[in-house]
């Protein structure tokens, strides 16, 4: 693999999708609610926030709007080419296929963080503007936290573009994704708790959950999203209820995040080299 | 030298042998064509070429360099036209051109020059997406050729072109190869490999049913093109006056349209003798031999 191509086929991505509707409108959309969350704040109370403050609030909102964008970005990346046929001549030129892979998530992902960046970060100078004594460290790990939730995101949807052999399966299955991690993970996981330690369990304030139950929820990236924004800003890793597990870390949580990207990916490579087009 | 080659190439989709046993050889500076129609394993094995799919069984080289092993390297001597071009809607031509010539390793200045060889230099700065059916086409041919390429593999590089726009880029095809570049391309359309092509394979479910120079072919086929057409009125004695014309082979009368089967070099002179006897010609029609001829022909021997 060489450079040159892959930042190739990423300029080409890029330029390709910055002006997309989508993106902008989101962009538009996260910095217009970040400050509807900085003034009005989460209780109601108006007035400007600090950034830290606002943080809180804005967790819930990156959650579940960064996945989606981060998968309508992704879904057709190579489905979507393959169906145009344009897929087929770029592939008869002298590039590899990892290079393709490679080229077309850095292009998605640049993407993505500039509009995230943009959003939160012109959001966070309008505030500044505002109220005095800005962590602006805080709010930096929270902007990055969020793009490396979106880069999850972009590397699983490219996934599903590479195996589906149709733009709608791979939209269906990008749909999943979000349900998936969004909403099922969750109800799974009380659902085992359940039938493990009976009903009563969830009412039960004393109780402290098994090893596996932390492992488990911390696999799902939105849960980790959480937890390395939360353990990251002070004023939210003091208000954590109970005890957390030792292994609840920056390094590992930041891993699992990362092993996210890069399996997908991987995974998508190998399919990607045997594919007919 | 052998520029393009395929041994044994095979390639099964399921139940369907798209491609069985192919092997074939094209020299440096020829204008190959393979010739059949529509599912008889073109596009396949031009893409197994390229390396765009993987052969079942078999191995394709460019310039000598094993395209399942080394296709990046093997690449890099082809341009290719595929069947239906597409492009990224939101990407203006140049930058369009541009990617392409930076994935070709060609001097990216190429690009303007080659948007205004092509006619495209006034919409240079235009978002591709915009682009009518001719213009992508055009586009096609110059991400084909950026870079200047030994070897160009072009699939069905006429279909759903107007007949300017097929005698452009038939006349395209013989510029390059004078330049010096080995054509390999396909084609439906017996008359147009007749015209363009040096040597030719006759693709019949998956597999050469012949292989041969164009000369030899046409000598071999000896099919002629027929001329149909419709008359006012129909004197007697037109057949024997139209079969004295030299080059003229046959020639049928039914409900007023005559129908004449001759050389290609006689159409005009066959028009010009009707008019003289005015019969009054009302509709004038060319009807090319027919693929299923081609392989009535071969079968029956």
């Amino acid at each position: 693999m060489t450079g040159k191509s892959i930042y190739a086929i990423a300029k080409k991505e890029f330029l390709d999708n910055y002006r997309n509707k989508w993106i902008i409108a989101i962009t538009i959309i996260f910095l217009i609610l970040t400050l509807v969350i900085s003034y009005f704040g989460v209780l109601g109370s108006e007035g400007w926030t600090d950034l830290t403050a606002t943080i809180s609030g804005m967790m819930f909102l990156v959650q579940w709007l960064i996945p989606i964008i981060a998968l309508m970005l992704g879904y057709a990346s190579i489905v979507g080419e393959k169906e145009k046929g344009s897929l087929s001549l770029l592939l008869s030129y002298p590039v590899e296929r990892g290079e393709v892979i490679a080229g077309k998530f850095i292009g998605l992902g640049s993407v993505l963080a500039l509009s995230i960046l943009i959003g939160f970060g012109g959001a966070g100078l309008i505030i500044a503007l505002n109220v005095s004594g800005i962590q602006w460290g805080e709010y930096l790990i929270f902007i990055a936290s969020a793009i490396l939730l979106g880069l999850v995101y972009i590397s699983l949807a490219m996934l599903f573009s590479t195996v589906c052999n149709k733009r709608s399966t791979a939209l269906g299955g990008s749909i999943f994704l979000w349900f998936l991690f969004a909403m099922i993970w969750g109800v799974i996981l009380v659902g085992i708790v359940i039938a493990n330690y009976g009903i009563d369990t969830l009412s039960n304030e004393d109780w402290t959950a098994p090893t596996w139950y932390y492992i488990i929820s911390m696999i799902n990236p939105i849960s980790s999203f959480q937890l390395l924004v939360s353990l990251n800003i002070a004023s939210i890793s003091t208000e954590m209820p109970g005890v957390l597990p030792t292994f609840y870390t920056t390094p590992i949580i930041a891993t699992v995040l990362i092993l996210w990207i890069l399996i997908p990916l991987i995974v998508a490579y190998i399919l990607f080299q045997r594919k007919d087009l | 030298m052998n520029v393009i080659e395929t041994r044994e190439l095979t390639k099964q989709y399921g139940d369907v042998l798209a491609v069985k046993d192919l092997s074939l050889q094209v020299k440096k500076g020829e204008i190959f064509s393979l010739l059949g129609p529509n599912g008889a394993g073109k596009t396949t094995i031009i893409k197994a070429l390229l390396g765009i799919i993987v052969p079942t069984r078999g191995k394709t080289f460019i310039m000598n360099h094993n395209v399942q092993e080394k296709g990046k390297v093997a690449r890099k001597y082809v341009g290719y036209l595929p069947e239906v071009v597409s492009f990224y809607d939101n990407l203006t031509a140049l930058q369009t051109l541009s990617f392409y010539a930076e994935l070709q390793g060609a001097n990216k200045q190429e690009s303007q020059e080659l948007l205004n060889e092509l006619g495209l230099g006034d919409h240079a700065t235009r978002k591709v997406g915009g682009y009518s059916k001719g213009m992508v086409q055009r586009l096609g041919i110059a991400q084909a050729i950026i870079g200047k390429p030994p070897v160009l593999i072009l699939d069905e590089p006429t279909s759903g072109l107007d007949p300017r726009g097929a005698w452009e880029i038939r006349k395209k095809i013989r510029e390059l190869n004078k330049e010096g570049t080995t054509i390999f391309l396909s084609s439906h359309i017996l008359s147009e490999v007749q015209e363009v092509s040096h040597r030719v394979g006759i693709l019949h479910h998956g597999a050469l049913m012949a292989l041969d120079t164009v000369d030899k072919l046409s000598k071999k086929l000896d099919l002629q093109p027929k001329i149909q057409i419709e008359l006012q009125k129909a004197p007697k004695n037109i057949i024997s006056y139209i079969k004295k014309i030299k080059g003229v082979r046959d020639a049928k009368i039914k409900d007023n349209i005559l129908e004449v089967q001759c050389d290609h070099t006689v159409k005009a002179q066959i028009i010009t003798a009707l008019e003289d006897k005015e019969v009054g010609i009302t509709n004038f029609t060319t009807v090319e031999p027919s693929l299923e001829e081609v392989f009535l022909k071969y079968t029956e021997e």
